[in-house]
């Protein structure tokens, strides 16, 4: 009988730790789900927060979607370890507590500067796994603040337009997807070879998407 | 039917169809054999698994372009040591995504190939004229000033003040107006990867192209080859669909190092010796970041545009890098603000990185109950680690002789960053693991060597198998080891001798 209280009571903190407590997924996210966003969401706080020498913080820059972006443009085996990556970083707390009072509560949980200090001894690690898994994260991250407009025309890394030059390729096939009755071009429209093209500079017009 | 190149959309039911020649790739080794093929009047069939790319299907973002245009997404890593490996899916193979660095191999490289794999026309001498023909085609030229951009340039200063030779990269570009953007697709159309180059050029010559097609299996009875089956693979996914049969007189695998030996081994061909998916080699290689005083706009330039080959002899190279800001920032050290601070220095940056020969790291690639994905093992020789390790040093020299005011390594057990070179003294005296580094490895060579003795290698010095009578392979799996430098033109050159020789025999 006891064992069986034990049991149930195990069931119960484990149901509460792994699934009671995280907020909706967001509108816009179709990979990941509401937990996984949650802990790139905070991730993303911790490693890009708010001010300091680039203004964005995590949040403004859309890492949670564009994560989701990330992994749901991934293959099978891919989506599968990311979002193992996901759970490891959330949990592993069991295993490598945080620092402070209560160290062993899932990561998103923890206060601001736990969170900190966990990453930190993650990234940190003797152990070389250990060190790998939070690469992987903060690479993640990264890859999608650098793909934030604000991000890059801060640092005045945003892609400049480049005027379409059409080529012999480009009458041979259509665009990823389409049918070859959707090409637009015909040997009328090739660009004469040799024409001069001024190299790009920071005075170039940025790339719609990036303005 | 389109008398282009056939895409994804086209294929409404299973197919056959009969050549005398079916090529498997469209990378540089593929692409250049389809060319000289289908010019000598051979019915040529030319088979890609991934899709062709117009300028617009680039993504600018470069986590999502990976995603698109690389093998798994471009996570593939092996095992053992960690390394990460890129290898391309699209028209045009690694020359559409790679920095289109074109380098002979050094005379002394290819007459080691020469004495230590029993090959007897494969030195300069015998490859110089197929680099000329493939240079002149392609336009292959060293990169302007105009558009090196001033983190190549500081690159020329840095070697200029240490007395270390340097030259502007040559490239297969026309019209390049330096925006680094090699890694994720050239827009501007200056690239010249065998999608727009000898692609284009083997269909005018007669050849066929069919995209998004994956051969599994290569069709052998006794010791001849008679063709190729596989499915349609939809784009950017790997859902599967109709079923195809090529037919053909002659097959050529040209899928690249990794792919190659997975499809013999599935297939059960040419393998007698063993060798197949054996003697996996690559260029490792490892990066820094120099912080200039001044700003160096780093994303203008050619994405890659001085080198150094001045320690090539002891087994590495040095160049000048660029990547998607998301994907080399990986190696930048810190978190919150602290990593806030090192990435502000990006405008101020260059990125500079060393490639080792790393002759003694062996590894293998074997293929995978389910699936064409390779499974990857690979070790990092304690010899050759060292050799990365004098590569890093070499660099921080060349940041400081540039004025560089500080450096970040990106090594795990070195400080996050130098202030002056003899700080970073302590690179040379610390032992090193090989852990500590994060890896990456996009050359690959050797896994279907070329060797005189069939015991010992996979084809001989004109790709053709030892074993089977009518199969040939032109991929960078063919090179008995590394070339010392960048492989894509001396893969060139051989796959174009090869197309020769299958053509005077078909
Ligand atoms: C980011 C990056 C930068 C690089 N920069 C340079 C550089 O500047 N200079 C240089 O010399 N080298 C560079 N390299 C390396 C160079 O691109 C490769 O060595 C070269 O592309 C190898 O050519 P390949 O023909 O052997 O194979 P690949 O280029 O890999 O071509 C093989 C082709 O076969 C297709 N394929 C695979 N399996 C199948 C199948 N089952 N069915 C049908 N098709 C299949 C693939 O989709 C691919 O298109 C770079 C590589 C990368 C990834
Ligand atoms: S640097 Fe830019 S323009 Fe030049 S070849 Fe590379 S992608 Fe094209």
């Amino acid at each position: 009988m006891l064992g069986w209280i034990v049991v149930v009571a195990l069931a119960g903190l484990g149901f509460r730790r792994f699934s009671l407590g995280y907020p909706a997924r967001p509108v816009g996210a179709s990979t990941l789900g509401a937990r996984e966003i949650h802990t790139v969401r905070i991730a993303g706080r911790t490693i890009y927060p708010e001010g300091g020498a680039i203004a964005a913080s995590a949040d403004r820059a859309g890492l949670a979607l564009h994560a989701d972006r990330f992994v749901g443009a991934q293959t099978g085996k891919n989506r599968i370890l990311m979002r193992l990556l996901l759970v490891a970083i959330e949990h592993a707390t069991l295993v490598f507590p945080a620092p402070g009072p209560r160290g062993w509560r899932r990561f998103t949980a923890l206060e601001p500067d736990q969170r900190l200090a966990y990453l930190d001894a993650w990234r940190h690690s003797e152990l070389p796994a250990r060190r790998l898994v939070f690469v992987s994260l903060r690479a993640i991250l990264t890859m999608g603040y650098f793909a934030n407009p604000e991000v890059l025309r801060s640092l005045g890394l945003a892609p400049r337009e480049i005027p379409r030059v059409v080529t012999e390729a480009d009458l041979l096939w259509p665009a990823v997807g389409e049918h070859p009755q959707s090409i637009r071009f015909t040997r009328g429209d090739l660009t004469p070879p040799g024409d001069a093209r001024a190299p790009l500079g920071p005075t170039g017009t940025i790339h719609p998407d990036y303005r | 039917m389109n008398a282009g190149v056939r895409v994804f959309a086209e294929y409404h039911r299973d197919f056959e169809d009969v050549c005398d020649v079916v090529v498997v790739g469209s990378g540089p080794g593929g692409a250049v054999v389809a060319y000289e093929l289908a010019r000598a009047g051979k019915d040529v069939v030319l088979v890609e698994e991934g899709p062709p790319f117009t300028p617009e299907d680039f993504e600018l973002d470069g986590a999502l372009s990976m995603a698109r245009t690389m093998r798994e997404g471009g996570l593939r890593t092996t095992r053992g040591t960690i390394m990460a490996t890129m290898q391309a899916n699209a028209l045009g193979g690694g020359s559409l995504v790679n920095s289109a660095i074109c380098v002979r191999a050094p005379e002394f490289t290819l007459d080691g190939w020469c004495d230590e794999f029993g090959l007897e026309a494969s030195t300069r001498a015998d490859l110089d004229p197929h680099y000329q023909a493939i240079e002149d085609f392609l336009g292959i030229a060293p990169t302007p000033d105009d558009v090196q951009g001033p983190r190549n340039l500081l690159f020329r200063e840095a070697c200029d003040a240490l007395g270390y030779s340097s030259e502007p990269i040559a490239r297969n570009v026309r019209g390049c107006v330096g925006s680094g953007e090699c890694f994720n697709g050239c827009r501007a159309r200056a690239k010249q990867s065998t999608d727009v180059s000898y692609v284009p050029a083997a269909i005018e010559a007669g050849a066929r192209v069919y995209t998004s097609l994956q051969v599994q299996n290569v069709l052998a009875s006794g010791s001849r080859v008679w063709g190729v089956t596989g499915r349609v693979v939809r784009p950017f996914t790997e859902e599967l669909g109709h079923r195809f049969r090529i037919q053909a007189k002659v097959v050529v695998l040209a899928a690249g190092c990794m792919a190659t030996p997975v499809l013999l081994q599935r297939s059960g061909v040419a393998n007698g010796s063993g060798q197949v998916g054996e003697n996996l080699q690559f260029h490792p290689g490892v990066a820094a970041m120099g912080v200039f005083p001044r700003e160096t706009q780093p994303q203008f330039g050619a994405t890659q545009g001085y080198q150094s080959l001045e320690f090539v002899r002891d087994g590495y190279k040095l160049e000048t890098l660029w990547a998607p800001p998301g994907v080399f920032a990986v190696r930048l050290p810190g978190l919150g603000f602290d990593l806030k601070r090192s990435l502000s220095m990006i405008p101020h940056a260059a990125i500079w990185d060393a490639i080792a020969t790393c002759n003694r790291s062996k590894g293998r690639v074997r293929a995978r109950r389910w699936g064409m994905d390779p499974s990857l093992r690979w070790r990092l020789d304690p010899k050759d680690l060292t050799i990365l390790v004098e590569g890093l040093w070499r660099l921080v020299e060349l940041f400081f002789a540039a004025g560089a005011t500080r450096v970040l390594p990106g090594v795990h057990g070195l400080p996050e960053e130098f202030r002056s070179l003899d700080e970073a003294r302590r690179i040379r005296s610390r032992e090193f693991r090989e852990t500590d580094f994060t890896l990456a490895g996009n050359h690959v060579f050797s896994t279907t060597r070329m060797h005189g003795d069939g015991r010992f290698g996979v084809v001989d010095e004109f790709g053709r198998c030892h074993e089977t009578d009518n199969l040939y392979i032109a991929d960078t799996g063919v090179l008995p080891r590394s070339p010392s430098v960048n492989p894509m033109l001396t893969l060139m050159a051989l796959a174009r001798r090869t197309g020769r020789q299958i053509a005077a025999r078909v």
